[in-house]
């Protein structure tokens, strides 16, 4: 069953760039200036290429992954599939029932009740009336809804809106499962459900074809990633390399960026300018993805314009974009800094970074210790990847060992009568924590 | 898959997507009297009031019995223009907006985008059928006050085709609507007002002039003319409709149909970039 169900060859499509004729006075103006001789407004210059060239086939049962930054042309991709959109060139060919998760709950009707909605919805995405019926409990249980299915959904809340629309569409039992970015609503139980039943569709051979940012779930699920930029596919492969090609293409293109055009840059005063902060691995190579339980260096350099002394620097990570995780201030640990105006890096390492696998993100802060005031403060804008090879340890991977104590058994008389305690003890024997790969 | 272009694949398509088209007429439905006291009711008391208001205008307010020789209860004559009319005109001012109102779907979800007009005129299809019915009390009402006498006709069979006749018409110019709202919004304003002058010219609650003239002339192109005339010519005046008019009806319905549903097929997949 190793047959293409999905392929694209040569696809192009272009979007016009400004509304042209979204009124018939414009279409009106555009015709007498056609008469009138006057150059049209519909020249290339107004033609915005979405996708030039595409081509890559999926087999079936087989789960691809689409990643790449906004923009890049992955919607366009999957509206190309769903039949939404037709290519400008080129071929689509998707072979069997497609269902779109491109909006969770695109047409839903507030007015109307969750099982009116269940019917609407399932309509929508291609199921019969006779289907629904039958998968009809299977959808409620599923998105966990069974006291609200007979009120309105617009009283729902946007999280059970969102289940509700993500279990229609898992239950259509498709041939080729398309899912954009909606994963990112509901709470995290059901986020893992969802994947959960997305692997499960996948095992019975449904292809899938999956949109997202959060690279742990790509992983999790996609064998195959392609990585979109500009609308060509830059980088195709197993998925774990796609996602490394990504985040490092990534965080160059941060850095090759002058500073000011970063979005939301909260503070860059004149006195200093971050210019990188990269990390090394063990080996001494630039290393976007970090191997958990490795040593990292942080490298900071930056550009001071002004002199400032005695300079603190602070580097802290998130997981997300909620809290800090770290948050490490060369003022807490006694160090100052002297910032002559020229060109400085600042190494921070860590022998063994205890985090767990996934992206974290860093920002630099530096302050003149004498007068307080803050230099800089960027955004959360410096990627890491760590790589624990699928072992889901939680959010750390904290060095552990294990010990083991067998009391004597009461009613065993011919055991042994001294307890018998196992450890792990290694080589010139000491005890050593039990190897964590 | 290759989507086929002509008719015929589209009506396989919409075959498989029917029960779509059920549930969003189901749900046309279902909102329109949603959160409403009389509910269903209104598809009954809006073509009732609006005979009223006509009956009052004609018969009382001004005096228009010259123009008014209609030989039954004008409120009478008035209903059985107003109940086709009603269907004619709410299917296609549904139409005219239902893809810019379901914008969320045409630009998410792919499905034949034909469902959006039959829909709209599928579920004032439910209402006609309602007013229709009320029609048949309203006739006993006049025929037991004893003013005027009813006779049943054959021609009342000949019902169902005046109704396919004027689906196939409102189908045609309701796509060629929804499509030319969706690329130009000013086609929504132009159509507010025509509607209202259209139906002056259609013999809905007054005749048209028949005299020859250039205005009469004009008015004859109309094909709800013959079709709202037929209507009273099979339920009151029980004889078969005139041949010439019925069949040009026919002719325009059926060409008007052909030509919306090839031409929306073709802009079809333009919809989702261009909304």
């Amino acid at each position: 069953m190793c047959d293409t169900v999905v392929s694209l060859s040569k696809v192009s499509k272009r979007f016009r760039l400004g509304a042209t004729h979204d009124s018939l006075r414009d279409l009106l103006a555009g015709g007498i200036r056609r008469i009138f001789g006057a150059p049209s407004e519909q020249n290339g210059q107004s033609v915005f290429w979405a996708l030039r060239d595409l081509d890559f086939a999926v087999r079936r049962g087989e789960a691809l992954g689409i990643i790449g930054p906004n923009g890049a042309g992955k919607s366009t991709v999957l509206r190309l599939l769903a039949g939404i959109l037709r290519p400008d060139g080129g071929e689509v060919v998707v072979k069997g029932r497609t269902a779109a998760l491109i909006e969770v709950g695109a047409g839903f009707h507030g007015d109307l009740t969750g099982r009116e909605n269940v019917f609407l919805n399932g309509a929508i995405l291609g199921m019969t009336r006779e289907e629904i019926r039958r998968k009809l409990d299977d959808i409620v249980s599923f998105a966990g809804l069974e006291r609200f299915l007979d009120m309105p959904v617009k009283r729902y809340s946007s999280g059970m809106y969102a289940r509700l629309g993500f279990s229609i569409a898992a239950h259509v039992d498709p041939d080729v499962l398309l899912v954009d970015e909606v994963l990112s609503v509901g709470d995290a139980v059901f986020r893992l459900r969802c994947l959960e039943r997305m692997r499960e569709l996948v095992g019975k051979g449904t292809t899938l074809i999956f949109v997202t940012h959060d690279m742990d779930q790509m992983r999790s699920i996609c064998g195959r990633a392609l990585v979109l930029e500009g609308g060509s596919v830059s980088y195709g492969g197993p998925a774990r390399e796609a996602i490394e090609y990504y985040l490092g293409a990534m965080s160059r293109a941060y850095v090759h960026r002058p500073p000011d055009l970063i979005e939301g840059d909260q503070r860059q005063g004149d006195g200093i300018e971050v210019i990188n902060l990269r990390f090394v691995n063990g080996g001494g190579d630039e290393a976007v993805w970090v191997r958990s339980q490795e040593q990292v260096r942080a490298e900071l350099t930056f550009r001071v314009r002004r002199p400032i002394p005695r300079l603190i620097v602070e580097l802290n990570m998130r997981a997300s974009l909620s809290e800090n995780l770290l948050s490490i201030n060369s003022g807490r640990d006694d160090l100052v800094f002297d910032g002559t105006v020229g060109e400085h890096t600042v190494s921070l390492v860590f022998p063994r970074l205890p985090l767990s696998g996934g992206q974290y993100f860093w920002n630099v802060r530096m302050w003149d210790a004498d007068s307080g005031a803050a230099e800089v403060d960027t955004p959360f804008r410096f990627p890491m990847v760590i790589d624990d090879e699928g072992r889901k340890t939680g959010a750390l991977c904290l060095e552990h060992e294990w010990s083991v104590r067998r009391q004597p058994s009461l009613t065993a008389a011919s055991a042994p009568a001294q307890p018998a305690e196992l450890t792990y003890v290694g080589e010139e024997g000491q005890r050593e924590s039990m190897p964590l790969r | 898959m290759v989507r086929a272009l002509g008719i015929s694949g589209s009506l396989t398509e919409l075959l498989r997507y029917r029960s779509l088209l059920v549930s969003l007429t189901w749900r046309d439905i279902r909102v329109r009297y949603k959160q409403s006291v009389l509910g269903v009711g209104w598809a009954v008391l809006l073509p009732l009031s609006m005979m009223l208001v006509f009956t009052f205008v004609f018969t009382r307010a001004i005096d228009a019995s010259s123009v008014l020789n209609v030989r039954m209860p004008y409120a009478l004559y008035a209903y059985i223009g107003i109940v086709p009319w009603t269907f004619f005109a709410v299917s296609l001012s549904g139409c005219v907006n239902s893809l810019v109102a379901n914008r969320n779907l045409v630009t998410k979800v792919y499905f034949p985008r034909e469902v959006f007009p039959l829909s709209c005129i599928a579920s004032s299809f439910a209402d006609f059928a309602i007013a229709m019915t009320v029609l048949v009390g309203l006739v006993a009402y006049f025929h037991l006050s004893g003013k005027w006498a009813f006779t049943p006709h054959w021609t009342l069979v000949f019902i169902p085709v005046l109704v396919t006749v004027q689906i196939a018409l409102t189908i045609g110019i309701g796509m060629l609507l929804a499509m030319a709202n969706l690329f130009y919004r000013d086609v929504r304003q132009v159509f507010s007002v025509l509607i209202q002058l259209w139906m002056f010219v259609s013999a809905v609650v007054v005749p048209v002039p028949q005299d020859g003239s250039l205005l009469a002339r004009v008015i004859a192109i109309n094909p709800l003319v013959p079709l709202i005339g037929a209507y009273r010519d099979c339920v009151i005046y029980g004889r078969w409709p005139q041949v010439g008019p019925m069949l040009y009806a026919t002719i325009v319905a059926v060409v008007l149909l052909i030509g919306g549903w090839v031409c929306f097929r073709r802009a079809s997949f333009k919809f989702a970039e261009s909304i």
